[in-house]
């Protein structure tokens, strides 16, 4: 067993990591990184439906989507760029209360004021444009700016980076220019050339399909390109750009922050190639999805497999073009030890990469997110094939049971416990919906179901409880609280003890643990839920120690969620 | 100091068409087809998950 003792005591690693967050949140550089989630945060979520809502925010009464890239694109630059001196600023700095106040009662203005829009009241029509909420924004976005960083801090930050602002404003332009005119590439009404892409998809996809079938046909003018049975229209999206441009803003990311063990300019080769891989992965998904969908019984295969095929594709790439900048010889450099002035290495500096213990935590539940993808690509209506979570994981599970074994499995009467409270407030809104007479949401599993046999579907619903009573439970307990919660602490998280865990890292580990399990962007239901019950499974955790006692009220929430839905048939709680 | 702005001018440009272009599909509406949020968080979660089992300290 894994003795739940806290050995960074000795290196002095956990408690300088842990106080090092809460002391970047008073220096610059985390006040900089503060303001720019909590501007995403606000730009996002609350006016999501942009350009689509009347009363939406604009900017000398143009859009502020077509324009809102600069001041992004500007702010990555300066703060990428700049991240070295500004990470020198440590002097700490005060938090402006009153100018926050007031950034949050302009943002309560404006939020009401867009809520009113959309509710189409009358007043709207005296500002059409949105100017008034546009004002206010933007007023609401300064108040915060100099809430987080006062005025004589600002002017700290831009002496010390120079005139980095400048070309950070113009890599902002710059971006948003060519963001702008590229998309004439695969917007087909734009210009006379536009739509490109979309026909460069087409001809290659004509030509792989032509290797397998007589029956082709393709409509140029539409960009439909299918069999007789069955055509599809290569849309703006499915041009390949979407990859193109997650794959170069992952390629450009990636050289950035490693590009003190890479070699430039050689590893700047390998943007090209993966984008080629990419558009070829889009051509052989696209064409996969013509000659699936002409497959009895499967027609409507395109609900799950050209999305999922999608992810796959960029998962891939990706993976491919990081492990080719580490492996290759000729494009990986080894970087210098960190050394002192007498030139003999640094004591306290920290050693590179993650913990090897990483693998026996994280791999049982990449296993089952990737067994995920491949079921949700080979599904329309239902995963039929959801069992490869349960034997993903369960392999996983089993490979790395000698190392796992060494953990505190034991069970006290807080796991179960704190698992029949989650459930009681996972299912709470269902139940109080049940009580006022509302009917269940309709969803497509249990009508699916139905139409199998009684074998296919007992054998289905035997194995979705098995996956989500015993190996969902066991791989998120050790990739939430066992790594993610514990990483926050020290990058040695093996090392820290799970009594030690830090408040701060039990709440930022539960809001990831609360995205996981959003099933929309807006889905703040789950984003809450899943987030109080990632607290309450890594308080039972941190009682006693023990990664059983979360383990325990994972499983028991899990359970009876599966009776509910079973019992109630309220299928749309899986 | 050429060889330095280079690099650094081309990852930026990489950077800036990259977001740009993949903004594109991140519409986050529900009536576009090709935007799952679910699976995206799952895809992008299992790389970065993966990333990090690849960045296993060497040497052990």
């Amino acid at each position: 067993m894994i003795k739940s003792k806290c050995t960074c005591a000795s290196t002095g690693n956990c408690p300088s990591r842990s106080r090092r967050v809460i002391v970047l949140s008073r220096q610059l550089l985390g006040r900089l990184l503060m303001l720019g989630a909590s501007v995403a945060f606000e730009y996002l979520f609350c006016f999501r439906s942009r350009g689509t809502v009347a009363g939406h925010l604009r900017i000398f009464g143009v859009f502020t989507d077509l324009y809102g890239q600069i001041p992004i694109l500007a702010f990555i630059v300066f703060l990428g760029l700049g991240y070295s001196r500004l990470k020198t600023l440590r002097e700490e700095i005060p938090f402006g209360r009153i100018l926050f106040g007031g950034h949050f009662f302009c943002m309560a203005v404006v939020f009401s004021m867009t809520i009113a829009a959309q509710k189409g009241l009358g007043w709207r029509f005296l500002d059409p444009f949105g100017y008034t909420k546009s004002a206010v924004y933007l007023l609401a976005t300064v108040l915060l700016a100099l809430a987080y960083i006062p005025p004589r801090s600002w002017m700290v930050a831009l002496r010390a980076t120079g005139l980095l602002w400048l070309y950070a404003l113009l890599a902002g332009v710059t971006g948003w220019f060519l963001g702008t005119t590229v998309k004439s590439l695969w917007y087909s009404t734009s210009t006379i050339d536009s739509g490109m892409m979309q026909r460069a998809t087409l001809h290659e996809v004509q030509a792989v399909l032509g290797i397998f079938r007589q029956d082709v046909v393709v409509d140029p003018t539409t960009f439909t390109i299918g069999t007789q049975n069955n055509t599809i229209m290569i849309s703006g999206g499915c041009s390949g750009i979407e990859g193109l441009g997650l794959v170069l803003a992952f390629t450009s990311i990636w050289l950035w922050h490693f590009r003190k063990e890479i070699r430039f300019p050689q590893a700047l080769l390998l943007v090209p190639c993966a984008l080629g891989c990419s558009w070829i992965l889009n051509i052989v998904r696209l064409s996969a999805l013509i000659l699936i969908m002409n497959v009895s019984g499967f027609e409507d295969a395109w609900a799950g497999f050209h999305i999922a095929a999608g992810w796959i594709s960029f998962t891939a790439v990706a993976l491919a073009f990081s492990t080719a900048t580490e492996k290759l010889s000729w494009v990986r450099r080894i970087p210098p030890p960190d050394l002192n002035s007498a030139g003999a290495p640094q004591p306290w500096s920290e050693p590179q990469g993650e913990s090897p213990a990483i693998r026996a935590y994280l791999l049982p539940f990449l296993a089952i997110l990737a067994a995920a993808l491949v079921s949700k690509a080979a599904s329309a209506n239902y995963e039929w094939l959801y069992s490869l979570r349960f034997f993903a994981a369960a392999t996983a599970l089993i490979y790395f049971w000698p190392e796992l074994k060494k953990l505190n499995w034991r069970i006290g009467w807080l796991g179960p416990v704190v698992g029949v409270a989650v459930f009681l407030m996972w299912i709470a809104p269902a139940g109080i919906a049940r009580i006022l007479g509302h009917p269940p949401a309709v969803n497509s599993l249990g009508t699916a179901l139905a139409a199998l046999s009684p074998t296919a579907r007992w054998s289905w619903i035997i194995l979705r409880v098995a996956t989500a009573v015993v190996t969902v439970p066991i791989a998120e307990e050790l990739a939430f609280r066992g790594y993610l919660a514990r990483r926050f602490v020290s990058r040695e998280f093996d090392r820290v003890s799970f009594t030690s865990l830090t408040v701060l890292a039990i709440c930022l580990s539960s809001i990831v643990f609360g995205v996981e399990h959003m099933k929309d962007l807006m889905d703040w239901q789950h984003l809450l839920l899943g987030t109080v019950a990632g607290i309450a499974f890594a308080v039972a955790l941190r009682r006693r120690g023990r990664i059983g006692d979360a383990v325990a009220a994972h499983a028991v929430c899990n359970l009876l969620l599966a009776a509910w839905v079973l019992g109630l048939g309220d299928w749309a709680q899986w | 100091m050429t060889k330095n702005l280079l690099k650094n001018s081309l990852v930026v440009l990489g950077l800036a068409i990259g977001i740009c272009a993949s903004a594109h599909g991140m519409a986050f509406t529900k009536k576009t087809p090709e935007v799952d949020p679910s699976m995206a968080i799952g895809a992008v979660t299992l790389l970065a998950g993966s990333l990090a089992v690849l960045r296993i300290r060497r040497g052990k």
